[in-house]
């Protein structure tokens, strides 16, 4: 008897992941799926005993639908230290992190890989929106749904073992297979663009749950102009990332933005617009999904989820850390964010952006 | 894939035949209300104190001293919150119970903390068995209630049921044990043994789920937790579930019957897979491995092993059986059970096996080499 190799398919409850899953088994394929519970919230309410008690029984009930087993996975201890404390330390460090990045490194393409080993699948499926071809990993179909932007972070030897279907598709594609496959309540959920863990998107509550009180992140600090003017007073740098207009002070001729954070005197600078543009960065962490490239190489570079891809050259690379020079300025360069380099379609790799950088002349290496 | 080997009786049990035969007439024919005065429901009426005096009978009861429940969730509820609502009034606060318990005695307890009570938590050792010591320390005059189920539904141990209850009764202390997993594997009376209160569960012993009964010595005291009927004079209101009472009955007879032909035969399968899985498996531990446990439970911890994916495992190879309990929502996290009395258990994969009506030796057989060889594999070691 042939059969296909076995795909351990992690199903969120949503459509995305359902739909992968459906498409697996179309394909005839030894799926397996499981909800991994990532967090605890609201353990004293009877009546919502977990983050994920209604999206991990709409992911079993779609297994059953598709007639694959299903199993839940309690990932919590693993996912509160590689994921959660890291978010709530990036912001009391000033910076502004994306958790996906870290759940898709350390949770979803290491920790999930290895139940996968432990129950002999050859595949991890997920429901990115991302592809597969020849070893290396490519943007996905549809431009507005692209998730390669949290996906540079993972193994290098993960990426032949990913199976991505819904990768080739458009999001609306996605959704006519979930009501083509009879899967209505999954087909027509609304799109999540929350942190899992941040419910109603309040980071704030998560902070002041997880840091003391009198933390430097969460209590009044000045507002500066980068000559060192104090123009005001606010409530806690943790309510700040680069490029915000809101809750900003008042009284000045022109908009005025964020254009750092620095922990140390727990100071907000703000200015006009010209001074959140950045030429240039500095990432650390760097992780290659490619043959590393070179000083001198042109790149494709992003800064943000969904912000257009710009050309960059690499100028310095050294250990895990890249400096880029961009070709034309851009805006709110992020401390905490990622920087993901692209080759065309292909992800080259990526790092944790530490700096942004307004000339075009090399800076000196951060210690 | 060869036939599966269902391990994990202490999760359920098929329904017998001679079960379903009893019941099938009260869901057709003789589907009438006991609470009726017209023939349909006499019929009905005859059948449930039947019914009634038969269960109470394989726990050395009178038909007055059992309510019928939807299982042993609802009875230990209903044990212990109706218990400890009456005995509040007389300024006894403490509520004792062991860390080792079912949830549903767990929660049981902590609701009662939040209308007052104190909890008293009694000491379990390396074994999995409450210290006799802790106990004469806890269950002591201003204690209200004590709850120690008989048998551990993750590793089996067996509690001394006897020695506590006799403790309680001697401090005026309302005893109740949860024997879901003793009654049918160990003798459970009522007239040897001072217990006022005991759970049983009909799908463990080839019952249906959701019936269940209560064991309540005659005058002890209780408040309902439903309203709305003088069914089970007050003390469970609604309709009777006279089909599933009468499946009860003929379950626990047979039960009561088979007892120690069933036991003897669970116990020496149990024991061909323990041994078969530590001839290969070496490194094994077998929880409470050194306590006195009833015959049909093995747990297992295969250190450097991943819980989940050895269970997945298990599974994906045929092999049904659990983590800790069956009954946390289909998550196989962590065991409160083990980390009670093993904190080191939870650094491998912890297994519950539990065999039953469907074990043979020639299943065994398999899962032993299944498990063996998936064990090997998940904790490292190279195969024989």
């Amino acid at each position: 008897m042939s059969q296909k190799p076995r795909v351990l398919v992690a199903m969120s409850g949503g459509v995305d992941s359902s739909v992968a899953a459906a498409l697996l088994m179309r394909e005839g394929y030894d799926c397996v799926g499981v909800t991994m519970k990532l967090f605890e919230d609201g353990a004293n309410l009877p009546d919502r005993p977990c983050c994920s008690l209604d999206s991990t029984s709409d992911a079993r009930r779609v297994a059953q639908l598709l007639g694959m087993p299903h199993y839940v996975l309690n990932m919590v201890d693993h996912f509160g230290h590689d994921v959660i404390a890291d978010f709530v330390s990036e912001y009391a460090a000033g910076r502004t992190p994306i958790p996906c990045v870290r759940c898709n490194t350390f949770t979803k393409f290491s920790d999930l890989v290895a139940k996968a080993d432990g129950i002999d699948a050859a595949f991890v499926a997920t429901g990115h929106y991302a592809r597969v071809a020849g070893g290396q990993l490519l943007r996905g179909a549809d431009d507005n749904k692209d998730q390669t932007y949290f996906l540079w972070g993972i193994d290098r030897g993960v990426i032949p073992r990913l199976m991505l279907p819904v990768g080739t598709l458009t999001k609306p594609e996605t959704r006519q297979i979930a009501r083509h496959l009879n899967l209505p309540r999954v087909a027509d959920k609304a799109e999540s663009q929350e942190i899992c863990f941040v419910p109603g998107g309040d980071y704030m509550a998560v902070l002041r749950r997880e840091l003391p009180a009198d933390a430097p992140a969460l209590i009044p600090g000045p507002f500066v102009l980068s000559d060192g003017t104090v123009v005001g007073t606010h409530e806690g740098f943790a309510r700040y990332t680069i490029g915000q207009r809101r809750a900003l002070p008042g009284g000045s001729a022109e908009p005025m933005f964020v254009v750092a954070i620095r922990p140390d005197d727990r100071a907000v600078v703000i200015g006009p617009r010209a001074e959140i543009l950045g030429n240039g960065l500095i990432a650390r962490g760097v992780n290659w999904l490619t043959d590393p490239p070179k000083v001198g190489d042109e790149v494709g570079v992003r800064v943000r989820h969904r912000a257009p891809i710009v050309a960059g050259e690499i100028v310095r690379l050294e250990g895990t850390e890249v400096e880029i020079a961009l070709q034309s300025p851009v805006a709110a360069i992020t401390p905490g964010q990622s920087a993901v380099l692209y080759s065309g379609d292909v992800v080259r790799g990526g790092g944790f952006i530490a700096a942004s950088r307004r000339s075009r002349a090399p800076m000196p290496v951060l210690s | 894939m060869a036939d599966p080997i269902y391990l994990d009786h202490a999760a359920t049990t098929p329904v017998r035949p001679e079960v379903l035969a009893a019941m099938l007439p009260y869901y057709d024919a003789r589907f009438g209300n006991p609470s009726s005065t017209h023939r349909w429901g006499r019929e009905a009426r005859t059948a449930l104190d039947e019914a009634r005096e038969r269960v109470a009978a394989c726990l050395g009861a009178s038909a007055d001293e059992l309510c019928f429940t939807s299982g042993g969730t609802e009875s230990d509820n209903l044990a212990i919150l109706g218990g400890w609502r009456v005995l509040r009034s007389t300024g006894r606060r403490g509520v004792v119970t062991s860390p080792i318990e079912h949830k549903a005695v767990l929660e049981a307890v902590h609701k009662t903390v939040s209308e007052g009570a104190e909890e008293r938590m009694l000491a379990v050792d390396e074994g999995g068995t409450v210290t006799l010591v802790d106990a004469r320390a806890k269950i002591n005059d201003s204690a209200a209630l004590a709850s120690v189920m008989w048998v551990n539904n993750e590793i089996g141990t067996i509690q001394p049921i006897a020695a506590l209850a006799a403790l309680a009764k001697e401090h005026g202390v309302l005893f109740h044990t949860d024997a879901v997993q003793a009654f049918g594997k160990i003798e459970v009376d009522a007239r040897t043994i001072p217990f006022d209160f005991a759970s049983i569960s009909g799908h463990k012993i080839g019952a249906p789920k959701g019936i269940g009964a209560m064991f309540l010595r005659r005058g002890t005291p209780l408040e309902p937790l439903f309203f709305g009927g003088t069914q089970d004079r007050g003390r469970r209101p609604g309709t009777e579930n006279v089909a599933c009472a009468i499946g009860l009955a003929t379950a626990c007879e047979l039960a009561v019957a088979e007892r120690e032909t069933s036991s003897a035969k669970y116990r020496l399968l149990r024991d061909r897979l323990q041994a078969g899985i530590l001839a290969k498996v070496t490194n094994a531990v077998v929880n409470a491995g050194c306590a006195d446990r009833a015959p049909h439970i093995l747990n297992l911890t295969v250190p450097g092993a991943d819980g989940e994916s050895m269970l997945m495992a298990l599974d994906l190879n045929g092999i049904a059986c659990s983590g800790g309990s069956a009954c946390q929502s289909g998550s196989t996290g962590g065991s409160h059970v083990l980390a009670a009395i093993n904190p080191a258990a939870s650094t491998g994969a912890s297994v519950r096996m539990s065999v039953g009506s469907l074990s043979d030796e020639a299943a065994i057989d398999r899962a032993i080499d299944v498990f063996t060889k998936l064990a090997m594999k998940a904790s490292g070691m190279v195969a024989a």
